[in-house]
């Protein structure tokens, strides 16, 4: 509301934000947990002297520099783009409050970059010991930048009360960082090593005894990486908020995708045992592409866990899904939703000046002179900037047609204004009673009958029985 | 002043001072510029000497291509930081104009991934001395895209600055109020002006850069091709010296408002800053035609400075554009001041740490010597 919302059809704004984010972490968690390893893997094949092995790890780090340099960078670019367009609101909260922060995390980029180019392009020509040391320097920025953001989204979904004057370190060292560092360390290690297998097994086809060499070494990061993820995901859920805990145990999707976790992870222990582990010649591109597979679904559905038992909040205790602060709401109630933004402000003296006053404010009482078709496009402005973050309208993404599909208008304009009492994890409503009038009155001109109550299946049966 | 739609302070404040800030978005805006400008001309000068050139021009453009991919990855990295700033201190503009041209502005990110791995794939195929069709046309592909991308930016930095064309986008775009993001900022005066002039400097940037390259070039490159390179870096920076004065003309004259070029007058270190904008091109330009050859490094820094003028001062001059045309409907001391001491010296201390760790690292491998190769 204080920003023009950006309506996308079907899949709606801020579904765009989980598409990228995810495409991004595909290839973060890679660039952090694989420049740890190829710093490692590179100071123990210098010190043996291992020809052979830093062959290979040239040619991975090329991998690794086409893949996390180019679509890594992009694509976490495009995060900002991204939040900063379906997420403004949040956006300028989070950059108000970790400027310095990201200002931190840019030098470690920069580190990054510098360092990722200069141990790849002077393989061979710089001294051991030089390399090394720059391949560390890859490695570390690349986890000091992770703490960073993860600090920074680690408070969005825990700020531990935070309030205006608690400051910078207070938000970042909040009760949520420390269990995600360790998480998504361990998810770094272990989706880095499933690379390596996916690499490995293509190019070193014709080489078993190579590959397995390194297939075996590359267990060890997969262990470890398993036990940072459960001693992370532990830690997160005893330091999850109240409202995530709760989340966590009544919403049947999170269930099941909470259950798919942690499956497919103990899947991919046991896969790692019998076949890296236990059998490395097992580990054949077919093989080694269904556990990266594997490795990104499960990174998919834990990230997406995490994102989602955020609701309400898109910051916690700050911010609220329908982008206003939570402070706001008694004013909003009071004043009106549409009053509250400078944009619906706008909109609605373009299109019905009768109920703006001489001030420029919208008079929720005098929306008794609006004609049936104001009533229906105010209805729906209220749609876009109240509920258009998480619903479509008629078809799509949790859409509402579907979702109110053979409610009354009692029911409706109930799920309205105490909607927060029927789903906890639904913001407040913030505006009037009689722009909830508005909201119902668009509603129930996009609602659909039942399919199982409708009327004209009464009818039918009572053709039935005649 | 409030007769436009105005996001309101945010609680927390600006976390440093207006003046800090900008310092630091101007300076990350130089740093992004540089490499920024190579690539933007550099792609389609290199792609236009490789798919039509033969002997030195040819040559122009594979020692362009060469270096592209690790300019791409610093040029990306620098624009971090003026981004974050704008957004800091500008945060009721860039969010709007952005959401508002939401549809292309949000392209930018899908067109950079294609054009850079075009650039890769290109510069690889360049590098084994095989092209294929593929590659010219990733070559093409990602010279037309950086074009486009460029003009999105143009598009999103010059509607932050003019709130009379977000009404009109919005009046045109508006879904019960909401928005559908189709749109470009292209009913502004200043939009195409202001793009050229972009345009210009990075022809003259491009040209300054191949004769650092033949020059400071790790390969050895041939006395022959490195008096060709002077001959071509001067007729390629004049005509991007006519640029610069044709679209500089007319931004000026044509396109920016009486008011602000008013008050530009009235300064006189703005005064100052515009006259090095406009016509301090002219002398990089005098020195490479005087320079014929540039036999001693040392003149090579002297160009490579003077360029640096160019772009310092195009940077400074358009950083108080941008503010006095937002001072117009925001002043910029609308937000409190609630300075973030401790991260912000954090930050410092770790942006000049990394400097010197970054020197450390250039040094290793400058000190190396040099790799023999066949003179391209």
């Amino acid at each position: 509301m204080h920003y023009p919302w950006w309506y996308v059809p079907i899949i709606n704004a801020p579904m765009l934000i989980a598409i990228v984010a995810t495409l991004h972490v595909w290839v973060a968690f890679y660039a952090v947990g694989g420049g740890m390893i190829l710093a490692y893997e590179t100071s123990i094949a210098h010190r043996e002297n291992n020809i052979n092995y830093l062959e290979y790890l040239h040619s991975h780090t090329h991998f690794f520099v086409l893949i996390t340099i180019v679509y890594g960078a992009i694509t976490g670019v495009g995060i900002w783009w991204t939040i900063a367009l379906a997420s403004p609101l949040a956006t300028q909260t989070l950059i108000h409050i970790f400027i310095f922060g990201w200002g931190m995390e840019y030098v470690f980029f920069l580190l990054e970059i510098v360092s990722a180019f200069i141990f790849y392009y002077y393989w061979n020509r710089l001294d051991p010991r030089t390399h090394t040391m720059i391949g560390w320097i890859y490695g570390i920025s690349a986890w000091i930048s992770l703490v960073i953001i993860t600090g920074i989204t680690a408070f969005q979904l825990n700020s531990g009360g935070w309030e205006l004057s608690d400051g910078f370190w207070t938000a970042l060292f909040n009760p949520q960082t420390i269990p995600q560092i360790i998480a998504r360390t361990g998810g770094s290690l272990l989706l880095a090593s499933l690379y390596i297998y996916l690499h490995a097994s293509i190019t070193l086809k014709n080489e078993p005894e190579r590959r397995n060499h390194l297939i075996h070494r590359s267990v060890r990061w997969v262990m470890s990486g398993t036990i940072l993820i459960v001693i992370g995901g532990i830690l997160w859920f005893i330091y999850l908020p109240e409202q995530g805990k709760a989340a966590l145990e009544a919403a049947s999707a999170l269930n099941v995708m909470a259950a798919l976790v942690t499956a497919g992870t103990l899947l991919m222990i046991v896969m790692t045992y019998f076949g890296p582990y236990k059998n490395p010649g097992w580990v054949t591109p077919g093989f080694a592409i269904i556990l990266f597979l594997g490795g990104l679904a499960n990174v998919t559905t834990g990230e997406f866990i995490r994102e989602a038992v955020r609701k309400p909040y898109i910051i916690d205790n700050l911010v609220l899904g329908h982008q206003i602060f939570k402070a706001q709401i008694p004013q909003l109630q009071q004043s009106g939703y549409l009053d509250g933004g400078v944009w619906t402000r706008h909109y609605v003296k373009s299109v019905a000046p009768e109920i703006t006053t001489s001030g420029g404010n919208v008079d929720s009482k005098l929306f008794a002179n609006l004609n049936s078709e104001q009533r229906i496009t105010l209805g729906k402005t209220l749609f876009m900037y109240h509920c258009n973050n998480c619903h479509a309208s008629e078809r799509g993404v949790s859409s509402l047609t579907s979702l109110t599909r053979g409610w009354t208008d009692e029911m409706i304009k109930m799920s309205i204004v105490q909607m927060d009492k029927f789903h906890y994890f639904m913001p407040p409503w913030s505006g009037t009673e009689e722009e909830a009038g508005l909201l119902r009155e668009y509603l129930s001109s996009i609602t659909l009958p039942s399919p199982t109550h409708k009327e004209n299946n009464s009818d039918r049966i009572q053709q039935v029985i005649k | 002043m409030n007769e436009y739609p105005l996001t309101p302070i945010d609680p927390m404040g600006l976390p440093a001072s207006v003046e800090f800030l900008i310092f630091f978005k101007t300076l990350g805006f130089v740093l992004h510029m540089i490499p920024m400008n190579i690539w933007y001309i550099g792609v389609l000068l290199s792609t236009i000497c490789i798919s039509f050139g033969k002997g030195h021009f040819r040559t122009v453009g594979i020692r362009l291509i060469s270096v592209m991919p690790i300019l791409l990855a610093l040029g990306i990295n620098f624009g971090i930081l003026p981004l974050l700033f704008t957004q800091v201190l500008f945060y009721p503009q860039y969010y709007t104009a952005g959401i508002l041209i939401a549809v292309p502005w949000f392209s930018v990110i899908v067109l950079l991934l294609f054009a850079y791995y075009g650039v890769y794939l290109y510069a690889h195929q360049v590098k084994k001395g095989s092209i294929t069709l593929l590659g010219y046309g990733t070559g093409w592909m990602s010279s037309v895209i950086f074009l486009i991308i460029g003009f999105m930016f143009t598009n999103n930095f010059s509607l932050m600055t003019n709130p009379t064309e977000w009404m009109n986008i919005f009046s045109r775009t508006t879904i019960a109020g909401a928005v559908s993001g189709i749109a470009l900022n292209l009913g502004d005066p200043t939009l195409f002006p202001r793009y050229l002039l972009m345009i210009g400097i990075a022809i003259t940037t491009t040209a300054v850069w191949i004769v650092v390259d033949a020059r400071f070039s790790r390969v050895q490159q041939s006395t022959d091709y490195c008096k060709y390179v002077n001959k071509f870096s001067s007729t390629l920076y004049t005509i991007g010296l006519i640029w610069m004065f044709g679209s500089g003309s007319w931004y000026i004259l044509g396109a920016l408002s009486d008011q602000i070029f008013n008050q530009a007058m009235q300064t006189s270190w703005v005064k100052i800053i515009f006259g090095l904008a406009g016509f301090s091109a002219i002398v990089p330009w005098l020195w490479l035609i005087v320079k014929s050859n540039f036999e001693s490094p040392s003149s090579v820094w002297v160009i490579v400075c003077l360029q640096l003028i160019v772009i310092v001062s195009n940077a400074i001059s358009r950083q108080w554009v941008q503010i006095a045309e937002i001072e117009r409907f925001m002043p910029l001391s609308r937000d409190p001041v609630n300075w973030q001491w401790s991260p912000l010296i954090v930050f410092l201390v770790l942006f000049i740490s990394s400097l010197f760790v970054i020197a450390w690292m250039v040094r290793r491998i400058v000190k190396l010597p040099p790799q023999r190769t066949t003179p391209v």
